[in-house]
């Protein structure tokens, strides 16, 4: 692509220190992300998936600054955030907003909506009084609620109303990347669905470009461009949507495609399927080699001694395995 | 249904006088994995628990029957529930780790269990909970006995709640979102793992769940729900394929599909559930429903029979799966 990059993550590492007791010797650091290298377009929706404890909520509050890598380079825009100070980083999150999973913890129950989606336009000056609200009326309307709901509070809207009302939040400064943590794992299905449309409606008109960090491999593919899958700290695996879901390469990735029940009780029920066995790894003890191989049903000797780079494939796809 | 394990009939409960369950009736054989469905508030939780009298103090249940082979629930002393509870239903729920006492090692809340319904000593009950988290699938089990839940990852603490909820043997298993906060590589372990005790066992499975895919997977038999009222029973295949509520329809169009190439828009259902206390007249989905005629807001539609082992509560059942294609929405 010939445009820079809204983002650039560049060797990110992500370790926190395991606290150790009185008596109690200190532990292993917490490996949370380590070594993770991607890019987003402007316009661009890149879907960041894996399990729990993978890394990926970690590696996204790093972008946005809530969180300080051990090494590596997130750049914004451009703009450096790993070491950026309090006012370098404030005018980086004018270039990008985050929208959390859970809206009724996102919104101050005591301030009303209008408030609360005009409170970044008014801390940073960008307009007071008749202009504010004008502008909040505006961004109200563009996600779907109305112009009058400005004088509630949030405890007066459904999960799916308080969803939209957050989501005029970030959009009120036009930042170019939005990173967005599981936003729609917290509603009903009919609900989710009102929302993701928005979502692509809100990115054509203002070209906003998305992290769309979920567990929810449908979503995802409904959703982003591109897809980076991440295990335990790393990425395994990252594609187009279509090379990504229509042939995928790495163990992981098959295994947890394979492990979605799909809405269809004749596929679900005939469809070959991979179980993997046992749990995810502590981040704090990864494996050694290929952080999968202890639940790989393809591991081999060599993966458990040498870690395997991410390689690119020929349909375009980057692969970190070494039998796929 | 001649054989029925369970048989509930017009259930009601209550909150603030607003009917958030309201006659709901159904029923299960010995053996059958059947799957209460709908969306967040439409009663399938308070169902359940009601099912177990365990409702929360601010819920009260309004009427109906519970019958478990052919015992009244509802109707039972609260002694003679208890000794119920555990022993001929029992229930899983939705976190392992908050169901399960963080001050106790796991292997003595798996032998409280057996010893509440069992005579037998110390050593009898540690050899019950070692064989039943065998079962399970719990890696060495003498060892995990005497460790705590936080040392056991999720998925496995949800092993414990089930090798708990089946240790009595019981013939009905309630279990409310039991795979919801799992991840979905765990969740196919713990559904294969239902699946296999079901079949062992022959309990019967009321599974509570508000995903598609869970559904598609385990059950035999489904009912939805939609604001405190069962809209559709079918058979788990014919659900899917030909849908006789336009809920039931709609629910399964705005669901994102990992085996189907996406479309631009995804249907959704516009507006949202009413609240319990402006459920008006009629039909409760007439207001989002885009087949509604006048008869629908004047009219509750009863849940009839619509086909052999088909009941839907529509006036226009007949045409609902047109809305499976999302064209209308």
């Amino acid at each position: 692509m010939s445009t820079d990059p809204v983002l650039a993550v560049d060797d990110v590492a992500v370790h926190f220190a395991a606290r150790g007791g009185l008596l109690a010797p200190k532990g292993p650091p917490v490996r949370a992300v380590d070594g993770v290298t991607l890019a987003i377009a402007p316009g661009e929706t890149l879907g960041l998936v894996g399990e729990s404890g993978c890394g990926k909520s970690t590696l996204s509050n790093a972008v946005v600054g809530l969180v300080k890598p051990t090494r590596g380079s997130i750049k914004v825009a451009g703009q450096e955030v790993v070491g950026a100070d309090p006012d370098a980083l404030r005018a980086i999150r004018r270039n990008v907003q985050m929208i959390f999973q859970d809206p009724a913890l996102s919104l101050n129950p005591r301030m009303t909506i209008g408030e609360s989606v005009g409170e970044p336009l008014r801390v940073r000056g960008i307009a007071s009084g008749a202009a504010l609200r004008e502008r909040v009326a505006t961004l109200l309307t563009s996600v779907g609620l109305r112009p009058e709901h400005a004088a509630r509070y949030p405890h007066q809207f459904s999960g799916g109303q308080r969803q939209r009302v957050v989501i005029a939040r970030a959009l009120g400064l036009e930042p170019a990347l939005v990173v967005c943590d599981e936003p729609v794992s917290a509603l009903d299905v009919s609900v989710r669905a009102q929302i993701l449309n928005l979502l692509v409606d809100l990115q054509r008109r203002m070209g906003v470009a998305y992290l769309f960090v979920s567990h929810d491999l449908a979503v995802v593919r409904h959703i982003c461009d591109r897809v980076a899958v991440m295990y335990l700290g790393r990425l395994v695996e990252v594609a187009p949507r279509d090379t990504l879901f229509g042939a995928p390469k790495h163990p992981y990735t098959l295994a947890l495609m394979s492990a979605v029940p799909e809405p269809d009780p004749v596929r679900q029920r005939t469809r070959q399927r991979i179980v993997l066995q046992g749990d995810l790894p502590s981040p704090s003890r990864v494996p050694t080699g290929c952080a999968f191989h202890t639940r790989c049903p393809r591991a081999t000797a060599l993966c458990a001694q040498e870690r395997p780079a991410l390689t690119p494939r020929d349909d375009g796809a980057l692969v970190a395995c070494h039998h796929a | 249904m001649t054989d029925a394990l369970l048989r509930v009939e017009d259930l009601g409960v209550t909150i603030g006088g607003a009917p958030v369950v309201d006659g709901v009736s159904f029923a299960m054989r010995k053996g059958e994995v059947l799957a209460l469905v709908g969306e967040s508030g439409c009663g399938k939780s308070l169902t359940a628990l009601a099912l177990l009298r365990l409702l929360p103090p601010a819920a009260r249940l309004a009427g109906g029957r519970v019958l478990l082979d052919g015992t009244d629930l509802a109707a039972l002393p609260d002694r003679a529930m208890r000794r119920l509870r555990g022993q001929a239903l029992s229930i899983i729920f939705q976190e392992p780790t908050a169901s399960l006492d963080p001050l106790t090692t796991v292997g003595s809340q798996v032998m409280e269990a057996w010893r509440a319904h069992n005579a037998g000593g110390a050593a009898q009950a540690r050899r019950a909970a070692r064989d039943m988290l065998d079962a399970v699938g719990i890696p060495d089990a003498e060892k995990r006995l005497d460790q705590y839940p936080f040392e056991l990852s999720g998925g496995m603490c949800q092993r414990i709640m089930i090798a708990i909820a089946l240790i009595c043997g019981p013939s009905l298993l309630v279990a409310d979102e039991p795979t919801t906060a799992l991840d979905v590589t765990i969740q196919a372990q713990i559904l294969d793992l239902m699946r296999r005790l079901v079949a062992e066992r022959g309990a019967g499975v009321l599974i509570i769940t508000h995903d598609m895919g869970v559904v598609a997977d385990i059950a035999d038999r489904v009912a939805v729900m939609y604001a405190g009222r069962i809209v559709e029973v079918a058979p788990v295949t014919d659900l899917f394929a030909a849908p006789r509520h336009p809920y039931t329809a709609m629910l399964l169009a705005s669901v994102p599909r990992l085996d189907v190439v996406p479309k631009a828009v995804l249907a959704t259902i516009e507006g949202s559930v009413p609240a319990p206390e402006a459920f008006g007249s009629g039909c409760r989905f007439a207001g989002r429903c885009p087949l509604a005629v006048a008869r629908c807001t004047a009219e509750t539609p009863p849940l009839n029979e619509v086909a052999p082992g088909r009941l839907a509560a529509c006036w226009r059942s007949a045409e609902a799966s047109t809305l499976l294609s999302g064209a209308a929405a």
